[in-house]
């Protein structure tokens, strides 16, 4: 193999460098290392005295995980301004002891200070510059800041304030819930349908001061007494904790987990001066990475956070297979040099590449098209190869640095009694697996096919679904507030269908000329008194002459017939009432949310809503008008009907916002009355809860085409996350599919042979199979860390696969027969593989004790997927080579010209379908064009491939 | 150059208001606040006005509203007054009807009529401090709010040859939302240029004169400005065809006009 004489040219040189110059490779080492977490520091710990530095920015906003620019975020945030609409913290107030639940006087009195607490927490009260940072004071929701509408004596209708302050009564405060529980805006919203619990919806000017709301929040609340319990709640206040608990996991988990490997390698290796080593590398390569990440000006977000964590065992492994070797072979020579050079020698190859295609599986999540994705991606393929130079170089320095006498007794053949026991019995168990894998080859491929089945049906039951709430554990405060909440109230996840009339016909469509004549037709139609309607005629012809768009006109010409109709005689006010009537309906006609048909559709659109059993409650423009109308009539349920004219409704608004909060209205609908927006709550915030909600709703809509050609979109921060993770599900697959093909054309190369390198990604295949199976068995949630997950099982599986066929491949060399090599095979390579399994599965199990989830399910599956692969390695490999020994080791020419076609057009295909992916990624092209040029592609690459192949260059002796 | 000689006129005339301000210097509070109630709202024996209403939200959307304002005063002590509102404008609107019977030391009197819902109603008088038909005004802006309903001071510190500032604490901190407020009168003619809101020591509402004009003799400002300050939100009234002593009957401002507006009245 000529590559093999290459690598070992470059492997020698590197290794001279580690051997030759140990103490300069160290200082650089620890040089650049120091440099680089100074430049990222310095400007953390001293924020502005660095102008050009970067530095530590984090980010916990789960709405970051769609770039700037993507329609869905531009439209949200266009809708949030347009509505006027902020993000909610949500705090719930639940009392369980006293038989009228929280409405007793001295809860009430709680809530009400609670509130007014709450209503003063922005600029200074939260620690924020700005003065108008934090709770927007008008904007609160809470007993002591919304309006009750009611009757008072016959006849009299009632404005005020539900509660003005805090109840003197028992009867008072009772009052204060029967008010609430009326006014449907108010009943299952501000109070609990059961009559028991109230709530405060404080919307703040920005996410991220969540954490501070909510900090403070909590410790109001513990200074007040009774039996109340308090929780708060709502995905901003989610996020933001998330993101300071997360800090804590980088500074306890990542630690632990480190420690923990520490111990196990002290385990196998009985060395501790040894193996600093491994440690130091990857402590090294998670500085370096992280303080990459941070002087590019990156943000540290929920992916990002992953980046230590995903590199740590990575950065250990190759270096436990050079210990594992140099513990094997140190006491044949006793010489260091010697030793670490023949080792390198042998293991350059397979680490270079393993480090390769585990920094390939992760740069194809640059694929992605998740900005946080791609940075996690890149960094953590750069912190592999880092790891990997560092493994090569700085080993061998280091042991260059130790003393002789310090490694008297390391090593295989000289370890105690005990050492020669632990080591045996895992030496004898490894033997064993390895004659299984000869004498039960068969067995092993029938049940890895019966596994494959089920992992297969298992992948179909796959669940995908997230929900930034249940990334913390069930127990945990947010978790426990979530529950209560929504088992009370209408629901604390928000989302928002956005209705829109498109531009009105008349308005739009054709010129003020056209407008003004088709209305002048209608009033002469509407009006028996000529003369009336020849002076509207002729002012309107004037006007449309001078206005810019048809509103301008009718505006204009509005003003003109108000005066005519106030100083008109008494005899022609009819005629101009009837004037009035045709602007009024023209004016409609382009403020579709005044008109009774639409309102009537958005109810029977939120009444179709509540059927899904996710929406526990919306509020819109209709039950507003439908509200007040009851009280302005006589305050009977036969009342609560949208009025028969949009007039009445214009009437009814007027009257609504004569109230002491006038803006709530354009929350609900724009000023000119085009679109509106109905205020969605869901009970619960997964992921594939709101996609049954935008299905229902587009069924819904298409079953009953609605009124003035409406059209729906829906806005949210809930609805914001279904968008992030369909992106990311088909964005992960496409990026695992790239990876695959980019790690196979990799293998095949490396193993010159198209078979050896479909070898080598069956344990990986056989790994994901069956983790993505077992999910699916299980239920758990295909989420953000299970879907990232998949680019690192690429990269570990394959890097057992990897060592196992090179060293297989070198052994069977030294062997007549693959049955002679198994034993071999099965003693130091195999003991490298175990002993990479067993550090790092349990090296990352104290993510287990993390109170957040997804490190949980990194910790879980960071386990399975080394224990699967590495089974998968050292089970299916061997059986497979038993049965494919003639073709991966072909005595015949024929054989290998066989192969070598057949590695020829596998090249072709799997080139020209990774092309192919990048570009349907990238350029949007369909696969149908694709297929085509794929077509007209493989052969060509095929018959280059074959007759460079036989040029007599290549001509090898077999 | 011109610019310069303007400044210089209202410099001037100014200096003449100062020298004519020092001499009215001996008003009790008492007197300070009852003249600035009457110039604010009890001028002539009964008053006419067209408003043109501008409501901007803050974030750049306008809407406007019309309507007429006819007033009454039903005594010669500047108490019992009665008010009728029609609006003109939007045309969805038209002849919808705010009247209020003012009262000094009982609640006041409130109808409503909405021509389109049909219904005429009698709005309680529990809270006049909500928002009038969606504006930055109160209904209690519109209307007046009596003396007797705050404790009234001099702000000695700052009241200068121009203004008098008082400061006007409630006597019932609960039916308020306002801690204090504070008003800027005009020494010559009582107008309150700015009055001031105060919450927690902060500023949050503020209302200003931005025109004033002498109809039939009597000051009267012609344009006025409401602003929340929390939200940048604010108002604006125009006031013409403002007329006094044009002879409104007390029979219009009974619920039977309601429905039926005086036609000739609102001309």
């Amino acid at each position: 193999m000529d590559s093999g004489t290459d690598a070992a040219t470059t492997s020698s040189r590197l290794v001279r460098l580690g051997t030759d110059y140990p103490r300069s490779t160290t200082a650089l080492m620890m040089g650049v290392t120091i440099i680089l977490a100074v430049l990222a520091a310095l400007p953390s710990i001293w924020p502005g005295a660095f102008p050009m530095l970067d530095g530590v920015k984090v980010d916990t906003d789960p709405e970051n995980m769609l770039g700037k620019n993507e329609p869905v975020r531009v439209f949200h945030n266009e809708m949030k301004r347009r509505f006027g609409l902020n993000d909610m913290v949500v705090v719930g107030v639940v009392n369980e002891t006293h038989p009228n639940g929280v409405f007793n006087v001295e809860s009430l009195r709680h809530v009400y200070d609670l509130a007014t607490y709450a209503a003063t927490l922005r600029g200074e009260a939260i620690g924020e510059s700005d003065p108008n940072a934090g709770v927007i004071e008008v904007d609160v929701l809470a007993p002591s800041t919304v309006d009750n509408i009611e009757q008072g004596a016959p006849g009299e209708v009632r404005f005020e304030w539900l509660m003005p302050r805090p109840p003197a009564t028992e009867d008072e405060a009772l009052a204060v819930r029967d008010k609430a529980r009326r006014i449907p805006f108010l009943d299952g919203t501000l109070v609990s349908e059961n009559g028991k619990a109230v709530a405060l919806y404080l919307p703040i000017t920005a996410k991220d001061l969540s954490y501070k709301v909510y900090a403070k929040l909590r410790a109001e609340i513990a200074k007040l007494d009774g039996d109340d319990r308090y929780f708060i709640t709502g995905l901003p206040v989610a996020n933001d904790t998330f993101g300071v608990e997360m800090f804590v996991q980088m500074a306890v988990s990542a630690p632990l987990a480190m420690l923990v490997i520490f111990l196990l390698l002290l385990w196998f290796f009985r060395k501790l001066v040894l193996i600093l080593s491994p440690m130091i590398i990857a402590l090294v390569s998670v500085i370096v990475t992280m303080a990459l990440l941070v002087i590019t000006g990156n943000t540290i977000h929920i992916m990002s956070s992953m980046i230590p964590i995903f590199i740590m065992p990575i950065a250990v492994l190759d270096s436990v297979h050079i210990l594992s070797e140099f513990f094997e072979r140190y006491q044949e020579t006793k010489n260091r040099r010697a030793t670490i050079q023949s080792v390198m020698g042998t293991l350059f190859t397979p680490m270079l590449y393993t480090s390769l295609t585990s920094a390939a599986g992760f740069a194809s999540l640059a694929l992605t098209p998740i900005p946080p994705v791609q940075v996690f991606g890149i960094f953590v393929a750069a912190g592999i190869m880092l790891a990997w130079v560092l493994t090569v170089a700085f080993i061998p320095a280091y042991v260059m640095l130790m003393s002789e006498r310090s490694l008297a007794n390391f090593g295989a053949k000289t370890g105690g009694e005990s050492d020669a026991e632990a080591q045996g019995v895992t030496a004898r168990f490894l033997t064993g697996v390895g004659r299984l894998t000869y004498r039960g080859a068969a067995a092993i491929l029938v049940l890895t096919v019966l596994a494959g089945g089920l992992a297969a049906y298992g992948i179909s039951r796959i669940q995908i679904n997230d929900n930034p709430t249940k990334w913390f554990r069930k127990s945990h405060p947010i978790r426990v507030a979530d529950r209560v909440l929504n088992e009370h109230f209408g629901g604390t996840y928000m989302a928002y269908l956005a209705l829109a009339a498109p531009p009105s016909d008349d308005a739009a469509a054709g010129s003020v000329q056209e407008f003004a004549a088709a209305l002048t037709a209608r009033i002469r139609e509407a009006l028996n008194n000529p003369a009336v309607a020849e002076q509207v005629a002729g002012e309107a012809a004037r006007l449309a002459g001078e206005s810019e768009n048809a509103e301008a006109f009718l505006k204009a010409l509005s003003g003109y017939v108000s005066e005519e109709e106030l100083f008109a005689d008494d005899a022609a006010v009819p005629a101009w009432q009837a004037v009035i009537g045709v602007l009024t309906d023209a004016m409609h006609q382009g403020e579709p949310f005044k008109r009774p048909e639409v309102l009537a559709y958005m109810r029977q659109l939120q009444t179709e809503l509540l059927t899904t059993g996710v929406v526990g409650k919306s509020n819109s423009l209709a039950d507003v008008v439908m509200t007040v109308h009851r009280e302005m009539k006589d305050g009977l349920d036969s009342d609560f009907r949208i009025p028969a004219s949009a007039g009445g409704v214009a009437e009814c608004l007027v009257q609504y916002q004569s109230s002491h909060r006038p803006n709530d209205l354009w929350h609900l609908v724009t000023q000119d009355y085009k679109s509106s927006s109905i205020w969605v709550q869901l009970k619960s915030g997964d992921n594939n809860d709101m996609s049954a909600v935008v299905d229902e709703t587009a069924s819904f809509m298409a079953a009953n085409p609605p009124p003035a050609g409406l059209t729906a979109e829906w806005f949210g921060l809930t609805y914001i996350n279904v968008i992030w993770q369909e992106k990311m599900v088909s964005g992960m697959l496409q990026a695992f599919l790239g990876s695959f093909l980019v790690v196979l054309l990799m293998m095949i190369l490396l193993f010159r042979s198209g078979l050896w390198g479909l070898l080598s990604m069956i344990p990986l295949t056989v790994t994901i199979g069956l983790i993505y199976g077992v999910i699916g068995f299980v239920g758990k949630d295909y989420d953000m860390p299970v879907a990232v997950l998949s680019s690192l099982t690429l990269g570990l599986a394959v890097d057992f696969a990897i060592h196992f066929l090179a060293r297989a491949r070198l052994l069977r060399a030294q062997y007549p027969t693959w049955a002679d090599s198994v034993a071999d095979v099965f003693g130091e390579p195999a003991l490298a593989i175990f002993r990479n399994i067993v550090i790092i599965a349990v090296g990352f199990l104290p993510l287990l004790a993390a109170p957040l989830v997804p490190y949980n399910t990194v910790g879980i599956l960071l386990a399975a997927i080394l224990l699967v692969s590495g089974a998968g390695t050292l089970l299916i490999l061997p059986a497979l080579i038993r049965y494919l020994e003639p073709l991966l080791f072909p005595k015949t020419k024929v054989c290998s010209v066989t192969c070598q076609c057949g590695t020829c057009v596998l090249s072709a295909v799997t080139a020209v379908a990774l092309v192919l992916v990048n570009v349907h990624q990238f350029l949007a092209v369909g696969w149908t064009k694709l297929t085509w040029v794929s077509l007209v592609a493989i052969p060509i690459l095929a018959l280059w491939c074959g007759f460079m192949s036989r040029r007599r260059k290549c001509r090898v002796e077999q | 150059m011109k610019r310069t000689w303007t400044t210089y006129a209202l410099a001037l005339g100014l200096v003449a208001a100062l020298a004519a301000g020092a001499t009215a210097q001996d008003l009790t509070v008492d007197e300070i606040v009852k003249k600035t109630n009457h110039v604010s709202y009890y001028q002539g024996q009964d008053g006419k006005a067209r408003v043109q209403m501008t409501i901007n939200d803050g974030k750049g959307g306008t809407r406007d509203r019309e309507f007429i304002i006819l007033r009454r005063n039903r005594d010669d002590k500047d108490e019992e007054q009665a008010f009728y509102v029609f609006f003109l404008q939007p045309l969805d609107v038209r002849q919808m009807v705010f009247m209020v019977h003012k009262h000094i030391g009982k609640d006041d009197d409130r109808w409503l009529y909405q021509r389109e819902v049909d219904v005429v109603k009698r709005i309680a008088a529990s809270d006049k401090r909500t928002s009038f038909v969606g504006s930055h005004f109160f209904y209690e802006d519109v209307s007046g709010r009596a003396l007797d309903e705050d404790t009234h001071e001099l702000v000695e510190a700052e009241t200068d040859d121009t203004f008098y500032v008082l400061k006007n604490t409630p006597k019932n901190p609960d039916t308020v939302e306002f801690d204090y407020f504070k008003m800027w009168i005009h020494r010559e003619s009582f107008i309150p240029v700015k009055v001031s809101y105060y919450k927690g020591g902060e500023e949050y509402r503020r209302a200003e004169a931005l025109e004033v004009k002498e109809i039939q003799g009597f000051k009267t400002v012609t344009r006025s400005r409401m602003t929340d300050l929390r939200t940048g939100g604010a108002t604006e009234l125009a006031y013409s065809k403002v007329e006094y002593d044009t002879g409104l009957p007390d029979e219009i401002f009974t619920e039977r006009y309601l429905k039926n507006p005086p036609r000739e009245h609102l001309r």
